[in-house]
């Protein structure tokens, strides 16, 4: 039975590991904010390039969520569709096993 | 991964959308034949797609003290090689584009680019490199979407270094810096993706074996024997 789900627990396993190092980590490493790499990175750009984070410009005009609550909300969006499409085809496929 | 709107001078975003573009064609053309071919692969679509539309809206704090995001392009790959990849990257990274203020219209060549196009090619080596020879399928898919994962990250250090060299050291210096931020946070999140992503080929596996094997993706050996071994 157990090797049959060899997969499953070897999936719990690093995500297990993954937390567990990661709630290690917060607890002990000074300066860990948890900043996006996205962030940090813009700050290397401007230090790189001498140049202020704030007088960076959009190169073309740019929508951008009004509030972080929105910006939330649209990234949950992003993932709701995507889980909507691998779980109806799942659904699907699953449908169709059982009726063969 | 995502390089934001601004941060590229404008000749470099044209030559990352010059090298976009013809890959995001050949994903089309290669997309529509498929389809023509066998319309079965459409749900298989949905599902690889589907795991880069969950995966790249997850930002996770790393254990390095940063966060970032996994990208999910490796199932695609396996499924449906890299061009059809970095057809399905560019919807995903135009939606951020456009309602999220995540990447940006100019430098949306850079980003189709690294997390599109290198990092599947990447992974699809690996793939080709592995799928002849005697390696479990599941290690196989966990080394394919893990590598594509990290090398995406990988090209987004070497596009921002090539458009900001250092002063002293160039570019190379320029590249460890940046890898320093995005490659050494996204290794665990990479390892993580790259078991979960292998664990959702299983259920594929089990429940869809025939669209892989007509596909092309592992022979009907590989699967058989894989599909009774975990």
């Amino acid at each position: 039975m157990a090797y049959k789900y060899t997969l499953e627990i070897l999936t719990v396993i690093a995500i297990g590991a993954f937390c567990v190092t990661f709630l290690y980590t917060s607890a002990t490493m000074s300066g860990a904010e948890f900043a996006g790499s996205d962030n940090v990175g813009s700050g290397l750009i401007a230090k790189l390039s001498g140049t202020p984070l704030e007088n960076f410009q959009p190169l073309i005009w740019q929508w951008v969520p009004p509030s972080v609550e929105i910006e939330s909300a649209l990234f949950a969006l992003q993932a709701a569709f995507g889980g909507i499409l691998v779980g109806g085809v799942f659904g699907y496929w699953m449908g169709q096993k059982k009726k063969a | 991964m995502h390089i934001m709107e601004g941060f590229l001078p404008w000749q470099w975003c044209l030559v990352w959308w010059i090298i976009a573009l013809p890959c995001v064609m050949l994903g089309i053309y290669q997309l529509k034949k498929v389809m023509a071919s066998d319309r079965d692969a459409l749900p298989l679509l949905g599902v690889t797609g589907g795991f880069i539309f969950i995966l790249s809206s997850l930002k996770l704090p790393s254990v390095t003290g940063s966060c970032s995001h996994p990208t999910g392009t490796g199932l695609s790959t396996i499924s449906f090689g890299p061009w059809i990849t970095a057809l399905v990257c560019a919807i995903v990274l135009l939606f951020q584009s456009l309602f999220l203020a995540h990447g940006g219209l100019s430098v949306l060549g850079a980003n189709i680019v690294s997390m599109g196009i290198v990092g599947p090619l990447v992974g699809y080596g690996i793939y080709r490199l592995l799928r002849g020879t005697s390696i479990n399928i599941y290690i196989t898919v966990f080394l394919v979407c893990a590598i594509a994962d990290l090398f995406t990250y990988v090209m987004t250090s070497l596009e921002l270094a090539l458009a900001y060299p250092a002063e002293t050291g160039g570019v190379v210096s320029s590249f460890i810096l940046f890898m320093g931020i995005f490659a050494i946070t996204q290794i665990p999140l990479a390892i993580v993706e790259g078991v979960v992503l292998a664990l959702v080929f299983k259920y594929i596996v089990a429940l869809k074996p025939d669209i892989l094997i007509r596909l092309g993706v592992f022979s009907e050996k590989q699967i058989n024997s894989a599909g009774s071994d975990i």
